[in-house]
C-alpha cells in the first residue's frame, strides 16, 4: 500500500462545554438500560461522556512586514524545527479583474505557460533543473486572486526562488505549447460534460447571473478557441506586476536574510501595477423559483445545484451566515446532510455554501441525488431551506457546535508551513484587517440564535431560488414536475434554454 | 478506496514515500537527517491491541486513528463491498454513544472525522483540539468493544442506502470509474478477493444483513487486530492511563485467519473493451507486479515516475509532448498486502486512436528495457521525497496514518523511514531496468474505455472483446447518447 495522507479541512469555533456535554447526556434511555450489564462489569460507567479539559489558548501565528524595493509588499513569518521553507507571491485580483468577457480561461492559461519556456529554460530545462531541487513551482489564478507558490527545504530555497524568477520575469508563451495546451483543456472540457456535476458547475452560475456578468461564465470550449498568444502576453504584462503582490515567507528562515535574498532575486522584477478595482455590474433580479433541468440520458443519479444570488464577502452579516450554512449545510449533522443523507437515505451527501466572493457571490446548495428519490429529495431541500428561516430555529446544541467547529478548527490551519502560508496570505488577499483570526473567534462568538435566523430570512429566499437538475429526465421529469415546487424549464448541457420545453 | 463521508474535503496525495537521497545529496542531508523521523513510543495491551504514541506539540490538536486489519481482501463471493459497508456502520452509534455522539465530539468541538476502506485494511480516525483526547479515545474504544449493543436493522438499511449511493456516485456516475472493475476480474480468477472492488457490487450490497454485520464484528473487530496510533499534543503519561481505561476491558478475539491468496494467474495478454457514457475513448494497460513486501517494490515506485511522473518522464514526454497524440499518461504502481498491479493509463488528443496511443507506449516501454534510465532520471526521481517526507511530519494524521499502516503490515512503525527509505536510496538504474524486463510483459491487460456504440474505438478493436461491468446496478441503462 502507498502510505498516503490526509489533510484535515480547516476553520472552526467557541466552545460550549457545558451545552454539549449536558445534551449529550439526555441519550435515549433505551442504549442504557441495553448496558446495564456490561457497564457494571467495568470500573467506570462508559455512558459518562468525559469531561474535555481547559480551551486551548488561540495561538495565531505572528508575522513581520516588510517592503521591497519594486514596492511589492513581503510577509515573513518565523517557524522553525524543520528545514521547510513556504513562499508565495500573492496576487491581489484574479481573472474576474484582469480577463476579457469572452476569453474566459485565458489566466489559467497564462499560469499553465509560465512553465513552458523562459529565455534561459527550455519547458523540460524548468522540469529538470525543479525536479533536481526536489520541488515545483505552482502558479494558480482564481477568479479574485493568484498566486505562484513553491515549498522546499531551506538548502534548496535560494535555488529554487531563482527559477521562479525566471519564470516570472522571463516567460516566452512558445506558440506550439499553447496549442497544445489548447488541445488538453478541450478534452477536459468534452470529459466534465459527461459528468452530471460537471455539467451543473457550468450550469448554476450561467443560470443565475448569466454571462453578463463575470460570476456567470465559465471557460467554454469557444472561449478557450479564442485565445491568442498576443492575449498571453498581454494578460501576463498587466497582471504580473509588483504593485499588487503580496509576498509570503513562512518557514526555518530570517525576515532580516529573506528579504535581502529575495531583494537579490526578484531584482529584474520593475516596479509596476496597483491593486484593481473590484466593481462588479449588479447581478440580475431575482426570478420566481424555477426549476431547470438538463437532460443526461442514463445518468445514475442526479445532481442539484439550487440558490440565489448572495451578499459580498465584506457583509457585515459574515459571521452570522457562517454560523447559520454551518448548521444547515456543513457539518456531517448539519440539517440538510442529516436530513437527506442519514434519515432519508436519497445521498451519499448533501451540503451549502456561500461563495463570500468580493461580489455578490453565490448561496448553493445541493449534492448528487439518487434517481429515484430527486422528486422527494427536493421536497427535503425545500422543507430545510424554509425552516430554518424560523420554522425550526436554532437548538442550543446546534449553535455551540456549529462555533466550535468555526473557531476551535482554526489552529490545524497553523501545523504546517503551507498552511501558516495561506493563512496569511488569504487576509492580504481579500483585504481583511490584519488581527482577522482573533476578531473571527470573538465575532463568532457574538452570533446569536435571532442573528442566525435573520440572516436565513434575509439570504435564503425559497420563492426566488434557480434550482438547477442534471439527470435522466425521461425517469425524473414527471415527479419533479408533480411536486408543484416550481415550473420547470428545459435547458441544454450548455445552458441554453430549449426552445418550447416548459412544464407548467 | 471509499470514505465514510464525501463532504469531508479530504486531499489524498501519495506521500511519506520512501526518501532517496544522492551520494552527491549526503552533505546537504546530514544537517536535516535528525528531522526525518517520526519519533514515537509503541506497546501493546494485554488483549493485544498495539499502540503507537507520538508527541508533536507544534499546534494545541491531537490525532487518533485505529486501523484493522481487515479490508475488501477479506470478503467472500456474494458479500462483495461488505468491508465499507461495514465502516459506515461503524458511525451509527455504539452501546452507550449514542448515534450523532461521534460527530458532536469531533466536527462540533471544532474537529474531525471519517473512515475509509482499503483491500487490506480499515481505518477510522478523529481530529481534535487537544483537549478532547479522552472523549476521542472514549468514542473509538466503544465502537471496538460495543457495536452491536446499539445495532438495528432500521440503522443497518439506512446505511446500506447510502453506501448504494455512494456506489454510483463515485463509479456508476463517474465516467472511465469501472475500468479499475473490469480489469481486475480480467486479471484475477473471481475466487481472488482482489478480482472485487472496495465499494463492492450492486447486488451484493443490496443483499446485505444485519446478521452479517455481527458476523463481521465478531471475526475481525477485536483489539488483536487492531493498532491505536495518538499523535499530536498529548502527555504520553496521561495518554496511556486513558488508553489502559478504556480500551483494557474489551476482550481480545479469536486468532484470525487470513485468506490465502494466490498471485494473478495471467499468462498472457487479454484485450477488453468496455463501452461507457464517455465521449473521449480511453487506453488502460496493467499489468500484474508485486505486493507491498516483495524486494522489488522500491524500483517499480520509481519506474513509474520515470515512465510518466513529470513532463521530461519518458512516455509524457514521447505521447504528449512530442508525438502529441495523447492529452495525458499516468503510470502508478499499486502494491497490496498480497497482490500488485502497475497501469499506464492515457487518454488520446482528438484526432488520435487508441491504437496509435499503445502502438507508442509499447515502443517507448521497449526502448526503455533495452536502455533503463539515465543517471539524471534516476536522480530525478529520487529528489523529491525528502521534501515530501518532511512536508508529511507537519501532519498529526499523516503521522498517524503512517505509524499506524507500518506496524499493521511490517510490525514496525518505523518502516518507511528506517526500512523503505534506504531501499529506495539504494535503487539502481540496473534494478530499474531488471524490473521492466521482469513485470512489463505480455502478460497484461489492456482495456479499451469507449462511447456507447462505438467498440470500434478501440484499440486494435478486432482482437478485443466486449465486456461489462457486473458491478454497476442493473436497472442502470447504458442509454445511447
Amino acid at each position: 500500500m502507498i502510505p498516503r495522507i490526509v489533510r484535515a479541512p480547516g476553520s472552526r469555533g467557541a466552545l460550549l462545554v457545558a451545552l454539549i456535554a449536558a445534551s449529550s447526556l439526555s441519550a435515549p434511555a433505551r442504549q442504557a438500560s441495553a448496558q446495564q450489564a456490561k457497564s457494571k462489569s467495568a470500573s467506570f460507567d462508559r455512558r459518562i461522556v468525559p469531561t474535555a479539559g481547559k480551551t486551548p489558548e488561540l495561538r495565531v501565528p505572528t508575522w513581520t512586514k516588510l517592503a521591497l524595493s519594486n514596492g511589492a509588499q513581503l510577509i515573513v513569518s518565523e517557524k522553525h524545527g524543520l528545514p521547510l521553507v513556504s513562499f508565495q507571491i500573492n496576487f491581489v485580483g484574479g481573472a474576474d479583474q484582469y480577463e476579457p468577457a469572452t476569453k474566459t480561461g485565458l489566466a489559467n492559461f497564462v499560469a499553465s505557460m509560465l512553465t513552458e519556456g523562459t529565455t534561459h529554460r527550455t519547458g523540460d530545462q524548468i522540469s529538470n533543473d525543479l525536479q533536481l531541487l526536489g520541488t515545483s513551482v505552482g502558479t494558480q489564478i482564481g477568479a479574485e486572486s493568484g498566486r505562484m507558490a513553491f515549498l522546499s527545504t531551506k538548502d534548496k530555497f535560494g535555488p529554487t526562488l531563482a527559477i521562479l524568477a525566471d519564470l516570472l520575469e522571463n516567460p516566452t508563451f512558445p506558440a506550439d505549447a499553447l496549442e497544445r495546451l489548447r488541445s488538453r483543456v478541450i478534452v477536459g472540457l468534452t470529459q466534465n460534460r459527461d459528468r452530471t456535476a460537471g455539467i451543473a458547475n457550468a450550469v448554476f452560475p450561467k443560470v443565475l447571473y448569466t454571462t453578463d456578468h463575470p460570476y456567470g461564465r465559465v471557460t467554454t470550449e469557444a472561449s478557450v478557441k479564442a485565445i491568442t498568444r498576443d492575449d498571453l502576453v498581454a494578460f501576463y504584462k498587466s497582471y504580473f506586476q509588483p504593485g499588487h503582490a503580496v509576498i509570503t515567507v513562512v518557514g526555518d528562515v530570517k525576515a532580516d536574510d529573506v528579504k535581502q535574498t529575495i531583494e537579490k532575486a526578484l531584482a529584474g522584477w520593475a516596479a509596476g501595477g496597483s491593486p484593481p478595482s473590484f466593481a462588479y455590474p449588479p447581478a440580475p433580479a431575482p426570478k420566481a423559483t424555477t426549476i431547470y433541468l438538463v437532460d443526461k440520458p442514463g445518468a445514475a443519479q442526479s445532481t442539484f445545484a439550487m440558490g440565489e444570488v448572495g451578499p459580498p464577502r465584506d457583509t457585515p452579516d459574515y459571521y452570522a451566515l457562517r454560523v447559520m450554512n454551518e448548521m444547515l449545510g456543513v457539518l456531517f449533522q448539519s440539517r440538510l446532510n442529516h436530513n437527506i443523507r442519514e434519515v432519508k437515505g436519497y445521498s451519499y451527501g448533501v451540503g451549502s455554501g456561500f461563495a463570500f466572493g468580493r461580489g455578490p457571490g453565490a448561496f448553493r446548495a445541493g449534492g448528487e441525488i439518487v434517481t429515484a428519490k430527486s422528486d422527494s429529495a427536493l421536497i427535503e431541500f425545500m422543507k430545510e431551506l424554509r425552516d430554518i428561516r424560523g420554522p425550526r430555529p436554532p437548538s442550543d446544541d446546534e449553535m455551540a457546535q456549529a462555533k466550535a467547529s468555526l473557531v476551535q478548527s482554526l489552529p490545524a490551519n497553523f501545523a504546517s508551513v503551507n498552511g501558516i502560508n495561506g493563512s496569511i496570505a488569504s487576509i492580504y488577499t481579500q483585504g481583511l484587517p490584519e488581527d482577522y483570526y482573533k476578531q473571527f473567534a470573538r465575532a463568532i462568538g457574538a452570533v446569536t440564535k435571532e442573528d442566525v435566523v435573520r440572516v436565513a430570512q434575509r439570504y435564503i429566499d425559497p420563492d426566488h431560488l434557480a434550482i438547477v437538475i442534471v439527470g435522466d429526465r425521461a425517469k425524473i421529469e414527471g415527479p419533479l414536475a408533480a411536486t408543484k415546487i416550481a415550473p420547470i424549464v428545459w435547458l441544454d448541457i450548455d445552458g441554453n434554454p430549449i426552445a418550447n420545453k416548459v412544464t407548467p | 478506496m471509499s470514505l465514510r463521508s464525501p463532504r469531508v474535503l479530504l486531499t489524498i496525495a501519495p506521500l511519506l514515500t520512501p526518501i532517496a537521497v544522492l551520494a552527491s545529496q549526503q552533505a546537504a542531508l546530514a544537517s536535516t537527517a535528525p528531522s526525518i523521523r517520526i519519533p514515537f513510543e509503541k506497546y501493546s495491551l494485554s488483549n493485544g491491541l498495539t499502540v503507537v504514541l507520538s508527541e508533536d506539540h507544534t499546534t494545541p490538536t491531537v490525532a487518533v486513528e485505529v486501523i484493522y486489519h481487515v479490508g475488501s481482501k477479506n470478503e467472500v463471493i456474494g458479500h462483495t463491498g461488505f468491508a465499507h459497508m461495514f465502516e459506515h456502520v461503524m458511525f451509527t452509534g455504539s452501546g452507550h454513544v449514542p448515534y450523532g455522539t461521534h460527530d458532536k465530539f469531533t466536527e462540533g468541538v471544532g474537529g474531525t472525522n471519517n473512515g475509509q476502506t482499503s483491500f487490506d485494511w480499515t481505518r477510522y480516525w478523529e481530529t481534535d483540539p487537544s483537549n478532547y483526547l479522552e472523549t476521542a479515545l472514549w468514542l473509538e474504544s466503544d465502537r471496538m468493544g460495543f457495536l452491536l449493543d446499539s445495532l438495528d436493522d432500521a440503522k443497518f438499511r439506512a446505511q446500506r442506502d447510502i453506501v448504494k449511493n455512494e456506489r454510483r456516485q463515485s463509479y456508476d456516475n463517474q465516467p472511465y470509474n469501472r475500468d479499475g472493475e473490469v480489469i481486475r476480474l480480467a486479471m484475477y480468477p473471481s475466487t481472488n478477493p482482489y478480482s472485487w472492488s472496495t465499494i463492492g457490487g450492486m447486488t451484493d450490497l443490496t443483499n446485505a444483513t444485519v446478521e452479517d454485520v455481527k458476523q463481521f464484528f465478531r471475526l475481525y473487530y477485536a483489539p488483536n487486530n487492531a493498532t491505536l496510533a495518538i499523535v499530536g499534543d498529548i502527555d504520553p503519561k496521561q495518554t496511556r492511563a486513558w488508553v489502559a481505561k478504556y480500551f483494557g476491558d474489551i476482550p481480545r478475539g479469536k486468532p484470525i485467519t487470513r485468506p490465502n491468496v494466490a498471485p494473478s494467474p495471467l499468462s498472457s495478454e487479454k484485450r477488453l473493451t468496455f463501452e461507457d457514457r464517455v465521449q473521449i475513448p480511453r487506453l488502460f494497460i496493467q499489468w500484474p507486479s508485486v505486493n507491498m513486501h516483495s524486494e522489488d517494490q522500491p524500483a517499480l515506485d520509481l519506474l513509474t515516475d520515470i515512465l510518466a511522473g513529470s513532463r521530461i518522464a519518458r512516455l509524457t514526454k514521447a505521447l504528449v509532448y512530442d508525438a502529441q497524440s495523447a492529452a495525458s499518461v499516468n503510470a502508478f504502481q499499486n502494491p497490496s498486502e498480497n497482490v500488485g498491479e502497475l497501469a499506464i493509463i492515457a487518454t488520446p488528443r482528438p484526432g488520435h486512436t487508441l491504437t496509435e496511443l499503445e502502438t507508442q507506449i509499447d515502443s517507448v516501454i521497449a526502448r526503455f528495457k533495452r536502455e533503463g534510465p539515465t543517471a539524471e532520471e534516476l536522480s530525478r526521481v529520487k529528489a523529491g521525497q525528502q521534501l515530501q517526507f518532511l512536508n508529511g511530519l507537519q501532519s498529526n494524521l499523516g503521522k498517524a496514518f503512517q505509524l499506524a499502516e507500518d506496524q499493521t503490515f511490517f510490525n514496525d512503525p518505523s518502516y518507511t523511514f528506517r526500512i523503505a527509505y534506504p531501499k529506495t536510496q539504494a535503487v539502481t538504474a540496473a534494478d530499474i531496468k531488471r524490473v521492466a524486463n521482469k513485470y512489463l510483459g505480455s502478460a497484461r491487460v489492456v482495456l479499451s474505455n469507449v462511447p456507447l456504440g462505438k467498440p470500434e474505438m478501440a484499440s486494435h478493436a478486432d482482437k478485443s472483446t466486449v465486456v461489462t461491468d457486473p458491478f454497476t446496478e442493473k436497472t442502470t441503462s447504458e442509454a445511447k447518447p
